[in-house]
């Protein structure tokens, strides 16, 4: 009887918590694949911040915290309330396909954010493009080399995110297709960190162990750069070499202070996406006549310590 | 005694429900969203998996025991299952193919199991440890089986695609983890060897001066978890499109906080499947109307913290008086 | 010993579950005095001494400890009074080591955060001397034999300097030599003006030990009497509420066939043990703890390897490797620690009772409740086993119904030889004497009883004859109606002579 009267008290305190009152709001649903990623946590904030600007819109967000089931099973409550638009932030490819599919066949406007599906289930698609930021990266370090030796040549680390995810894949293809083409610009180490700053600093002391000589370090994601960062500096050796990363977020800790910071020679900020998919996602919201494109790409930016402060003001 | 104590829990899904009922959202017709017909079976079919696998941990901590490997086990079946289901063009059609996946991911998996509880038996060590370690190393065999890919599972009308979406149906899911509950429950309640797990679990001495068979039973438990893990990974698997070897993480937690939610005990000897049923719907309705009402989602893991907590004290509570 | 009372308890009233175990009790023990609680299981003596404990709070009572009025609600409350406990069920780490057994909760050092080996030691060593313990504080307690565990026990309540102790059974587990040193010690303590509550169901030692003697029946005090102008037969009679009926004679006599005999077992606690024991005979297995009793069931149970010798049944020779193996021989074993090693206590009568038969009562794995109702019913009914179901759990059973569905689940199993560990052990009067009953019906229809047992006039009661032990030898084998005490005890302590 007491659990009946406890769940009871709970109930109400759930009454309590929602923000029912007033008229109905459009409601905006946004499933994010994973909140506890910093890119992740940024793009939630800059679309609060966005879609806050507009208040006849309610945005719910829900975080499937990296698990395919749970993403499916939010979705499938977001579908029973009917949303006024649904954005998906897909954890995976093949899991997410079929659920986005049923609420495209519901009449539900779905914007697919940033990462693909296997069928075009989506009003939608906003994309930004990993190959072209690992062809930007490579070209970067052809430039550096040339720059510091006279010649292409130079000996480089390169840092993996998690091994058989898209982004990783692309952020290290597109860099070999330009660098494959230098055959004195040699990779002398390449590690697996899992896109994890504490496991790239492991690795790195590793590499540095092993390869008496680096001119650069590539990390796929700004904090497996800054590890490895950190691990040239506890043996003395970080002036020896730069840092690349990619990511590019802004605020504190991003990638873009690291760059102001001196920590990193650049980084290649990978789009958050947010931006566009408000302006597309109002667009759906208030013109009834509004036809948007299949598939919106996104370029990335390069930063450097010349243009950090103007690229973070940008930002905001 | 035990019949009182099912009911108590069932008390608390019939509040939980309430508040959902009260709690709902409303669609924009007017009708209650949580008591739509596919909302309700929506929730059923979300908790399967779960649900499933905790049928057997029921078994497992009834004997006093835990098995941690069950989320590396459900990678593990997945990988299995889209590597076979996806082979180009095997002989004797689709059917075949896809009953041949299902049949050695579970066979897999049971095996697994069985090694679990052989080394439990045999060598004496702590299911705990035991499956510790096979938690870490199963994972490990589902990575390198994939070479850490994803193996898809497409859309088009090949055995892959026919095998998920057969899986995948909605009947299908709830369907299984339906009858295998019955069948656990059955076993559990009107068979020898459901007595001897519940003897195992509440004196393991007192069992062998009774000349139980101890050793077989344990391994018996552990198979039957590896083999419903493995059933829960092939639907896992459907339901997803993919094997996956990163699939399952921390699903051992929330199988056995469903089977603690029902009235099991950590220690053994007493519990229920009838319990397990409902600590597996309250988990899975609570969380159902947490999202339809678009609760933050770190506030949910609160809130579904303090229910574990609330439904074991009380049920001990209850047992105490 | 003054006027006042140490302790005056009136009108203490407690129930479980709606069923009362103490209706308007009252108890009182002056200064300095040994006072013995007695009674039948059930009759409340427990719980009472549990809220002299602190550990059970009553629905209402009345307390005044030295007149003044108390509440006594934790066991940390009775140990700021002054009240020490030994309890039945040892309630010692037993992975730590003496020392800390003894200092832990103990409100004489929990103010201190640090203290240093030597002197905990020299601390506990004073308190252990006068428990008659020669172990080193740094034992493990797990490492002490069972007897000594007690005596750990009594060398805590010491230790809080408590005014008065609450022994619950504390020679249940005690060989002789031990009971001795232990109302030794009881007397120096008296001496010293400490009192003494005694639980126990052993009549003799009350009536050496106790200074006046309450007894409880129905959860009510029945009257309180000075042990030196009473007798066993008012107190029986109080206890039971009417006359206890004559002794038992002597019990029929056995076949002239052998049904097991053993010959020159050796294990690794047995040395060349060899006896027969005879169809429809009940033989008595004596010695002081750790003399190898329970080893010899062991042996014969299949749970330690026979090293050397043999046993035969009905003239073959049996090697049983297991529990299960000795079960199919019909060979049965009732432990002698019935929680730890018997009962599962989450489990019901019915089930508890079944366990070693459900073989027989399934078909296709499925298990006949009909069946199995049917076959226990009539052993339940015979040996007057009381439990509010068959569904009830064991753990809602008193000791001594508990150590009849002990017994009731190796009557199932109708086996042809039953080793008996101690089965009277820490139960009421009305248990053992429905025991005896089933010991003696057992052996009528021709089935071969060991009785280990740790009360000479037990063995000498029930038993044809006597297997005295120590360490692991064979003493010799008396005639129970001939034998005595003294020469049994002899038996038990005389130096092993060449093996």
């Amino acid at each position: 009887m007491r659990f009946f009267l406890c769940a009871l008290g709970i109930g109400f305190l759930l009454t309590g918590c929602g923000t029912n009152n007033g008229p109905r709001k459009k409601l905006v649903a946004f499933s994010q694949c994973n909140n506890s990623e910093p890119y992740r946590a940024a793009q939630n904030a800059r679309m609060k911040k966005l879609f806050g600007a507009q208040p006849d819109v309610e945005l719910a967000i829900a975080d499937a915290q990296q698990d395919n089931s749970k993403q499916i099973a939010q979705i499938e409550a977001f579908i029973r309330q009917k949303p006024a638009l649904l954005i998906v932030a897909p954890n995976e490819r093949a899991p997410l396909t079929e659920v986005m599919g049923r609420a495209y066949k519901a009449g539900i406007p779905v914007i697919c954010l940033e990462r693909d599906i296997v069928e075009p289930n989506y009003t939608s698609y906003i994309r930004s493009d990993n190959r072209e930021i690992g062809r930007m990266a490579g070209q970067y370090i052809v430039d550096y080399l040339k720059k510091k030796y006279g010649a292409p040549r130079g000996n480089i680390v390169q840092l993996r995110g998690l091994l058989g995810v898209e982004g990783e894949i692309n952020r290290y293809e597109g860099a070999q297709e330009v660098l494959s083409k230098y055959p004195e610009i040699r990779t002398v180490h390449e590690a697996v960190a899992d896109w994890i700053q504490a496991k790239a600093r492991d690795r790195m002391t590793e590499a540095l162990r092993a390869q008496p000589k680096i001119d650069v370090v590539y990390g796929h994601n700004d904090p497996m750069a800054v590890g490895a960062y950190l691990a040239a500096k506890d043996l003395g050796r970080e002036k020896e070499m730069i840092f690349l990363g990619v990511d590019g977020l802004s605020g504190p800790g991003g990638g873009i202070e690291k760059v102001r910071d001196g920590i990193l020679a650049a980084t290649f900020v990978y789009p958050l996406c947010v931006d566009k998919a408000v302006e597309i996602g109002t667009r759906i919201l208030r013109e009834p006549n509004f036809r948007p494109e299949k598939v919106y790409t996104i370029n990335s930016v390069m930063v450097t310590p010349e243009n950090a402060a103007s690229i973070e003001k940008a930002a905001e | 005694m035990s019949r009182l104590r099912k009911l108590k829990s069932v008390l608390g899904l019939a509040g939980i429900i309430l508040v959902a009922i009260l709690a709902s959202p409303q669609a924009s017709d007017g009708s209650n969203i949580f008591l739509q017909a596919g909302n309700l079976t929506d929730v059923l079919r979300q908790m399967s998996v779960i649900g499933i696998i905790a049928l057997a941990m029921t078994y497992v901590i009834l004997t006093a025991g835990i098995d941690l490997s069950v989320g590396s086990i459900l990678a593990f079946a997945t990988c299995v299952t889209g590597m076979i289901v996806t082979r180009p063009a095997a002989p004797g059609g689709r059917f075949t193919q896809a009953a041949l996946a299902v049949g050695i991911a579970m066979a897999a998996s049971a095996l697994l199991g069985a090694a679990n509880g052989a080394v439990i038996s045999v060598f004496r060590i702590q299911p705990f440890i035991v499956t510790l370690a096979s938690m870490i190393g199963v994972r490990g065999l589902a990575k390198w089986l994939t070479r850490n890919e994803n193996i898809d599972i497409g859309f088009g009308s090949d055995a892959a695609a026919s095998f998920a979406n057969f899986v995948n149906q909605k009947a299908v899911v709830v369907g299984t983890f339906a009858a295998l509950a019955v069948i656990f429950w059955i076993i559990l309640d009107r068979t020898v060897f459901g007595r001897y797990v519940r003897a195992i679990g509440d004196n393991e001495k007192a069992g062998r001066y009774s000349g139980l068979p101890i050793r077989s039973v344990k391994i018996a438990v552990y198979t039957l978890s590896g083999l419903l893990t493995g059933i829960a990974g092939v639907i896992y698997a459907a339901e997803n499109h993919q094997g996956n070897p990163n699939a399952g993480i921390a699903y051992e937690l929330d199988a056995i906080a469903a089977v603690v939610i029902g009235g099991t005990s950590l220690m053994g000897g007493s519990g229920s499947i009838a319990g397990t049923i409902v600590g597996t719907l309250i988990i899975g309705v609570l969380t159902n109307i947490l999202r339809l009402r678009n609760v933050d989602s770190n506030v949910e893991m609160m809130v579904k913290a303090v229910i574990i907590v609330l439904a074991v004290a009380i049920q001990k509570n209850e047992k105490a008086e | 010993m003054s006027c006042e009372p140490l302790i005056l308890l009136e009108g203490v009233n407690k129930r479980y579950d709606g069923a009362k175990a103490l209706a308007d009790a009252s108890f009182s023990v002056a200064e300095g005095e040994v006072h013995a609680l007695i009674g039948e299981n059930g009759a409340g003596k427990s719980t009472l001494s549990k809220i002299i404990a602190g550990a059970v709070i009553p629905d209402s009572a009345s307390v005044r400890w030295r007149g003044e009025p108390v509440r006594i609600e934790s066991p940390i409350a009775a140990q700021h009074l002054g009240i020490g406990i030994v309890f039945q069920e040892l309630d010692l780490f037993p992975n730590l080591s003496i020392a800390e057994n003894i200092v832990i909760g103990n409100v004489r050092m929990e103010r201190r955060q640090w203290v240093n080996r030597k002197e905990l030691g020299a601390f506990c060593q004073t308190y252990l001397e006068q428990a008659g313990l020669s172990e080193s504080p740094w034992t493990r307690v797990r490492d002490l034999p069972i007897a000594h565990m007690q005596l750990v026990a009594i060398a805590r309540a010491l230790s809080f300097e408590a005014r008065l102790i609450l022994m619950d059974e504390p020679t249940s587990s005690l060989p002789d030599d031990a009971v001795e040193r232990l109302f030794a010690l009881i007397r120096r303590l008296r001496a010293g003006g400490v009192s003494i509550v005694y639980v126990s169901h052993k009549m003799k030692e009350i009536f050496e030990i106790a200074d006046r003697i309450t007894v409880l029946r129905d959860g009510a005090t029945i009257g309180t009497r000075t042990a030196s102008e009473t007798n066993i037969d008012e107190i029986i009679a109080m206890m039971v509420g009417r006359e206890l009926a004559a002794e038992y004679g002597a019990p029929a006599d056995a076949y002239r066939e052998t049904i097991l005999s053993a010959q020159n077992i050796t294990t690794r606690k047995l040395r060349n043990v060899s006896f027969e024991l005879h169809r429809g005979e009940i033989l008595g297995v004596a010695g002081l703890v750790g003399a190898g009793r329970s080893e010899l069931g062991a042996a014969l149970f299949g749970l330690d390897r026979i090293v050397s010798g043999s046993f035969r049944l009905e003239g073959s020779e049996i090697r049983p490797h297991s529990p299960s193996a000795a079960i199919g021989l019909g060979i049965g074993l009732l432990p002698e620690d019935r929680k730890l090693q018997g009962l599962m206590m989450q489990m019901s009568v019915l089930e508890n009772s079944t366990m070693a038969v459900l073989g027989r009562l399934q078909r296709w794995g499925f298990l006949s409740r009909r069946k199995e109702a049917g076959l226990s019913a009539p052993v339940h009914r015979g040996m007057s086993l009381k439990a509010a179901s068959n569904g009830a759990p064991v753990s809602s059973l008193s000791g001594g119904n508990q150590q009849k569905v002990l017994l009731a689940k190796w009557l199932l199993t109708d086996p042809r030889v039953l080793f008996l560990d101690d089965p009277t052990r820490g139960i009421d009067i009305g248990a053992k004497r429905d025991i005896y009953r089933i010991v003696r019906e057992l052996a009528g229809q021709g089935k071969g009883i060991l009785f280990v047992s740790s009360e000479l006039p037990e063995l000498l009661q029930c038993c044809h004859r006597i297997l005295v032990m120590r360490d692991g030898h064979n003493m010799g084998i008396v005639d129970a109606r001939a034998a005595t005490q003294e020469q049994i005890m002899t038996l038990a302590t005389s130096e092993v002579t060449a093996a």
